[in-house]
């Protein structure tokens, strides 16, 4: 799948820090739409099911684990990478067991984020292919 | 105890704040790195345009790694079942430290250490030790030098060695008699270094 044909969701309530992140994966041809809180991250994802969520896991409201539980309950094949900090790399453990596919710390490299995101596509797909998995 | 905890949690709550600002920032000076390198060619400040990111990328690094350091001090006087890790709580100390051994002219190197070694300590308390140690060291090390910590395993003990004044000077400096004290509290042991030279502290190890 060509990178422009990625659907990408940015969940952080910093909206600054996501907005920029979606303006430089736009520049590089990726196209990113942004939510910043947990309740508009799952309308989004209920209604765009996007190949990948970049979701921070401290925000207010929903927290961003329990997104990842909604999400993995709704549509398990919706690839999700956590954003989290130095204090929070035990919640990027957790996610992970919750079904995330992998966690990145904050400040990003934006060619790391790019990588895992195509290889976090790749394995949707596969996933997708294997039998009794029709969603995706 | 409780007021070390209070000043954990709000530590580690502005840690937290503290990668979100770099976190944007460094979003922030990437996009204006990528928007220049699209139209560099008529742009008349470019290069400097482009040091200008590069401070910019390296103060971003400078912030995490002193962000990680203070998220680790601010989760430090917390009780872990497995026992602190002696190189973490170490290197994090030296970081911290960077700024007080830079008034005396000295620079702290920390030579790379045994990775999962632990002890029954805290965290903070085995920081509160080696950091006693530092000072003592600071006290009466000669102006302009340069002092090397390590982390060892000597015996299944876990060691925080400090190689640097000799340990019969290191008796004579300001902070020996509350280092003194503060290893007995600890249960932690004292000794010269090889040749006499230096320090060596022994943590006692983590519960079985």
């Amino acid at each position: 799948m060509n990178a422009k044909d990625w659907k990408i969701l940015l969940v952080d309530d910093e909206r600054e820090f996501i907005t920029t992140l979606a303006e430089r994966l736009e520049l590089r041809g990726i196209p990113a739409r942004v939510a910043f809180d947990g309740e508009s991250a799952l309308e989004a994802i209920a209604a765009e099911e996007p190949h990948v969520v970049i979701l921070d896991v401290l925000m207010p409201g929903i927290k961003g684990l329990e997104v990842l539980e909604r999400v993995k309950r709704t549509n398990p094949l919706v690839q999700v990478l956590l954003l989290t900090g130095h204090g929070s790399t035990r919640d990027g453990i957790e996610g992970m067991r919750l079904g995330a596919y992998d966690y990145m710390m904050k400040p990003l490299n934006i060619d790391t984020l790019i990588e895992k995101m195509e290889s976090a596509i790749d394995y949707a797909k596969k996933a997708a292919a294997l039998p009794g998995k029709s969603d995706g | 105890m409780r007021d070390a905890l209070f000043m954990g949690r709000m530590t580690a709550s502005a840690t937290h704040e503290l990668q979100n600002i770099l976190a944007t920032i460094r979003e922030s000076s990437g996009l204006m790195d990528d928007l220049l390198a699209m139209s560099s060619e008529g742009f008349a400040h470019a290069e400097r345009f482009k040091k200008g990111l590069g401070v910019l990328a390296e103060q971003v690094e400078r912030g995490m790694i002193l962000t990680e350091q203070l998220n680790f001090c601010a989760h430090a006087p917390e009780k872990s079942p497995a026992g602190a890790d002696v190189n973490e709580s170490v290197r994090a100390l030296v970081g911290l430290s960077r700024r007080s051994a830079a008034r005396k002219k000295t620079s702290l190197v920390l030579a790379p250490g045994r990775a999962g070694l632990r002890t029954s300590l805290r965290a903070v308390e085995v920081m509160d030790a080696v950091g006693a140690a530092l000072e003592a060291a600071l006290d009466v090390l000669p102006i302009g030098t340069q002092l090397m910590l390590s982390v060892e395993e000597q015996g299944g003990l876990g060691v925080v060695r400090l190689d640097g004044p000799g340990y019969e000077t290191l008796q004579q400096a300001k902070g020996w008699n509350a280092l003194v004290a503060l290893a007995k509290t600890l249960g932690i042991g004292l000794c010269a270094g090889p040749g006499g030279m230096g320090l060596v502290l022994s943590l006692p190890r983590p519960a079985a």
